[in-house]
């Protein structure tokens, strides 16, 4: 076009466009230079924090098997469900819409929900573990609709035995954000699986593999398209435990329905045989994820069942405690082999009258021991005075926690004047020395407790009692420290409580044949004389007194320790002892190869038996 | 007409660089083939390339006077057809923009842009006074803004915002006055808290995550973010064709369409970018040199509106691209994957180019 006064704004506005376009151009390349060179390094990180993500493959735990070998706990492949709340359009509606058509508990998975409210949404969530096969194909069908669910397969814990042992090896659970954060657990991450109770807990690092990691491609749903590397998972270490399943068993037998514990132990390395504690729980209940309902039933349950009775809980020792005293007695020269007591029945000491169970006559240590006589050892408790008894108690480990590998281990009490002063701000009196004499009173003892004391008299050596069987050549910790009495003197205790079982004394229903028996019982008040007034006569032996028996055998060489309680259990002779006597008898002819009583009492090993 | 001998007098470096970009664009549909979309996007897209010469040379065959001599019916049809898709339309993507006629889906919003530059050359290339008069300006204003209305009643704003520099460029070019410019001006900025109030809450969002793409990652301002990230971790050189994770794995949305300059930067690095505004610029170059040649008022007003509609597109899908300015979903001519927009940059190209065969007088 010709240029005149007419067009003269065409031009000049054609310059300025002109202009504009280069300029958007340069401000655009440069723009472009900024991001692709200048940034280049702080996006490329992004695109791959974006596109890359690491899922976890959970290590399966080590196998956990008793002394022979027998596998106690495994583990089986289940597949879970995991949610994604950043990927649901509605989680309500998808939750309503899978329990609907699958049956899941509404209640649970709310639960579920609630306790990881705090997690990030893009971090999955575990809903329901253990889903069967055609939970899995429904779930796998509506991939399309559902992208936030998603199945993983992961190794769960599988208890053999089911309820037998359970207070041993414990159980294991979902890490909760507290544990999380708690030191020892570094390896561990949300959903994992920790041990919550007995050596799962105690071992937890062994027993934990080390989780693998698969490097994968995700497109902007999250949905894998390529897998880049694979950190296989590391299997935790297997465990051998020093429980024998064949002693375990008979142990829980022999308990039955009665709530109390049964300690069977080494003495001359601490290994523990057979730990019970009834009533027990079956700890696959806890692998599958277990429910707050049933979570509320065994908090509430007035047995306490998750209770380790064998450490977790105290008792009076009763007469038991007097072969520890008898120990004393002899240490400190207060009395000797020969010394006599004369036994009326009952004695009067500090205006008060102390009873005996019957009229012993004349006694010495031996038949005091045997016959259970309270007056001997009043008269010698109260000669050697509280602080002395407590001297020689901790001397026999009692008052001090034994140090085994389990959870919540509780240390007992031995009373002292000073103890008395400082805690409750009373002074002693003289009569609670009588009481504690014969193991009543202030006094009181874990069952592993009275195994260890009975274990250190039969050997005169101290040692750690432990769960896990020492691998060859890594022995050291299990060699006896010598306990600081006389081995003369634990002898004479000795021979007492060879008559106990042996001389037709108050244990005699623990004899075994040619093993050498000894042991004491005990019948510890559980109530005041004056409430037992009120109760009848089958009443107050049947449930007033907490039954024990403690012994070790054989005499000569000592292999075996066990200490029995049975809870409102009555007189120990008639109700512990026989625990007991089937105990040591099950280890005699096992290790002296002599075949058993009744040859289909063999651990029954449930296949694989899931809940 | 001498039509075939006259072909020689095509600005040929016009022509190049308008085939260098489609090239792109099908370097970039065959990359996103290659990615596992499953179809054969380049094949597609070279088949409605032999559509859009057709289209082209129809523009180029038919003298731009003829084509402005009857635009106006050409402008009632598109009213007429804009009328239909808001009442039998097809809703994609939550505008309803599409009518399918006989096996195809077309948006006639598209080549509408090409009818309001042929009406509006129409109107305003007989007016013979320097300045525009302001009756013209608001008849004009009017009768431009119909089929925006229209557009926006559909529920596409990308579109709409488009029609808008075509319309501000050609009347700017036919002289309004700077005073009267500033005057619309300032009565757009009274209005905008108005436009605002009009606006809906995602398209509030997306304005404002052009101020700050890191405002919320995963939400509105993802696009953006997303789009920055896969083009900056093409680099100096890019990925390499077919290998640009980062949009194909899906976080770029629309990377074949209103994103494909992203994709085309995450493989080819910022040399295929930078090579890509340079096509741009030397095809505007040669546009604003054969406006300048031409023949009348008329051809030169066809001229600008050409360039207008492909600068805007350009400025709009880059600056959105690059996070300048709102995520605003509107393809990048020649580069882009799809019909309508490839038929309105065709016959766009057509127009120019029949401008500039005439460019002389005499012919």
């Amino acid at each position: 076009m010709e240029y005149n006064l007419e067009n003269k704004i065409f031009f000049s506005r054609l310059r300025i466009l002109q202009a504009i376009i280069l300029l958007v151009i340069a401000v655009f390349s440069l723009r472009v230079w900024q991001i692709t060179v200048a940034r280049y390094s702080y996006y490329i990180e992004q695109a791959e924090r974006n596109q890359l993500r690491r899922i976890d493959v959970f290590a399966p735990r080590g196998l956990i098997t008793d002394r022979e070998g027998r596998i106690m706990a495994d583990n089986v492949n289940s597949f879970s469900l995991l949610l994604r709340r950043d990927r649901a359009e509605c989680v309500e509606c998808t939750i309503e819409e899978i329990c609907r058509e699958l049956g899941f508990d509404r209640d649970r998975i709310n639960a579920v929900l609630e306790e990881n409210r705090q997690l990030p949404a893009f971090r999955p969530i575990i809903l329901v573990e253990r889903l069967t096969l055609p939970q899995v194909s429904w779930i796998l069908a509506r991939y399309r609709e559902h992208p936030e669910l998603d199945i993983t397969e992961s190794p769960q814990r599988n208890y053999r035995y089911n309820s037998l042992a359970s207070h041993v090896i414990g159980y294991v659970g979902r890490i909760s954000p507290e544990e999380l954060d708690a030191p020892g657990y570094d390896e561990a991450k949300p959903g994992h699986s920790i041990g919550k109770d007995g050596v799962e807990k105690t071992h937890n690092s062994t027993l934990m593999g080390k989780d693998g990691v698969r490097t994968v491609l995700v497109d902007s749903l999250g949905r894998i398209q390529e897998e880049l590397a694979f950190l296989q998972p590391v299997k935790g270490s297997d465990l051998t435990l020093t429980i024998d399943m064949d002693l375990q068993e008979v142990a829980e037998k022999e308990l039955g329905d009665r709530e109390g514990a049964v300690v069977a132990l080494d003495p001359r390395n601490g290994e523990i045989l057979a730990l019970a504690s009834m009533p027990g729980f079956n700890p696959n209940t806890f692998s599958s994820g277990i429910s707050q309902e049933e979570w509320s039933i065994m908090i509430a349950d007035p047995a306490k069942p998750l209770l380790n009775r064998a450490v977790g809980s105290v008792y009076s020792p009763g007469s038991v405690f007097k072969v520890i005293l008898a120990a004393g007695g002899l240490e400190t020269g207060i009395i000797d082999e020969k010394s006599t007591v004369i036994c009326r029945g009952a004695v009067n000491l500090y205006g008060r009258p102390f009873r005996c169970t019957s009229s012993h006559g004349e006694v010495a240590l031996k038949e005091a021991i045997r016959s259970s006589c309270n007056i001997y050892f009043y008269l010698l408790g109260q000669e050697m005075g509280v602080d002395l008894m407590a001297e020689y108690s901790h001397r026999m480990g009692l008052g001090e926690a034994t140090g085994i590998d389990l959870p919540n281990e509780v240390s007992g009490l031995v009373p002292t004047t000073q103890w008395k002063r400082e805690t409750l701000g009373e002074p002693w009196y003289a009569g609670e020395t009588i009481s504690v004499a014969i193991g009543q009173g202030r006094i009181n003892a874990t069952p592993l407790q009275i195994a260890r004391a009975i274990g250190l008299i039969a050997t005169g050596e101290a040692t750690r009692p432990h769960l896990v069987l020492n691998r060859p050549g890594t022995a050291g910790s299990s060699a006896g420290e010598p306990v600081n009495i006389a081995l003369e003197n634990l002898d004479l205790v000795r021979q007492g409580m060879w008559s106990v079982v042996n001389e037709w004394g108050t244990g005699w229903r623990a004899k075994v044949e040619g093993f050498d028996v000894c042991g004491k019982t005990g019948t510890a008040q559980l109530i005041s004389r004056e409430s037992r007034e009120s109760l009848s006569d089958e009443a107050k032996e049947q449930f007033t007194h907490n039954a024990w028996f403690a012994g070790f055998a054989p005499l000569a060489a000592p292999e075996i320790v066990v200490a029995v309680i049975v809870q409102s259990g009555g007189g120990g002779g008639a109700s512990a002892a026989p625990v007991a006597g089937k105990i040591f008898n099950t280890y005699y002819r096992k290790t002296r190869g002599l075949q058993k009583e009744q040859p289909d009492e063999s651990p029954s090993a449930g296949a694989g038996e899931q809940s | 007409m001498m039509i075939h001998k006259s072909l020689r007098q095509l600005d040929f470096l016009l022509i190049s660089s308008a085939l260098l970009l489609l090239g792109c664009g099908l370097i970039t549909a065959y990359s996103l083939s290659q990615g596992g979309t499953g179809s054969d996007l380049h094949l597609k897209q070279l088949a409605r390339i032999g559509i859009a010469f057709l289209v082209c040379l129809f523009f180029l065959y038919i003298d731009f006077e003829i084509l402005t001599y009857y635009s106006v019916v050409l402008y009632g049809f598109l009213l007429l057809l804009l009328l239909g898709v808001l009442f039998f339309g097809t809703e994609i993507n939550n505008s309803r923009s599409w009518i399918g006629i006989g096996g195809f889906r077309i948006q006639p919003s598209e080549p509408g842009k090409i009818v309001l530059i042929l009406f509006l050359a129409s109107l305003l290339g007989q007016v013979k006074i320097e300045y525009l008069r302001f009756s013209k300006l608001i008849q004009c204003g009017l009768l431009g803004m119909a089929p925006v209305v229209l557009i926006l009643l559909q529920g596409d704003l990308g579109t709409a915002v488009m029609y808008a520099p075509i319309l501000a460029g050609m009347l700017w070019m036919s002289g309004i006055r700077t005073k009267v410019i500033i005057i619309i001006l300032l009565c757009m900025l009274l209005a905008a808290p108005a436009g605002w109030m009009v606006l809906k809450d995602y398209q509030k969002l997306r304005i404002k995550a052009v101020f700050n793409p890191d405002l919320d990652p995963q939400g509105i301002g993802y696009q953006t973010r997303q789009s920055l990230i896969a083009m900056g971790s093409g680099g100096l050189l890019g990925k390499g064709i077919g290998k640009g994770l980062h949009a194909q794995l899906g976080y770029v949305p629309e990377s074949h369409t209103d994103f494909v300059y992203t994709l085309m930067v995450e493989e080819t690095g910022f040399i295929g970018g930078f090579a890509v505004l340079l096509l741009y610029l030397i095809l505007l170059w040669r546009m604003l040199e054969i406006a300048r040649n031409a023949r009348n008022r008329t051809a030169l007003l066809i001229s600008v509106g050409v360039i207008s509609f492909f600068f805007s597109h350009l400025v709009i899908n880059v600056g959105m691209a690059t996070g300048l300015l709102p995520a605003i979903g509107i393809p990048l001519p020649f580069l882009s994957y799809g019909g309508s927009s490839l038929l309105a940059s065709a016959a766009a190209l057509g127009l120019i180019l029949n401008v500039n065969l005439r460019r002389f007088a005499n012919t």
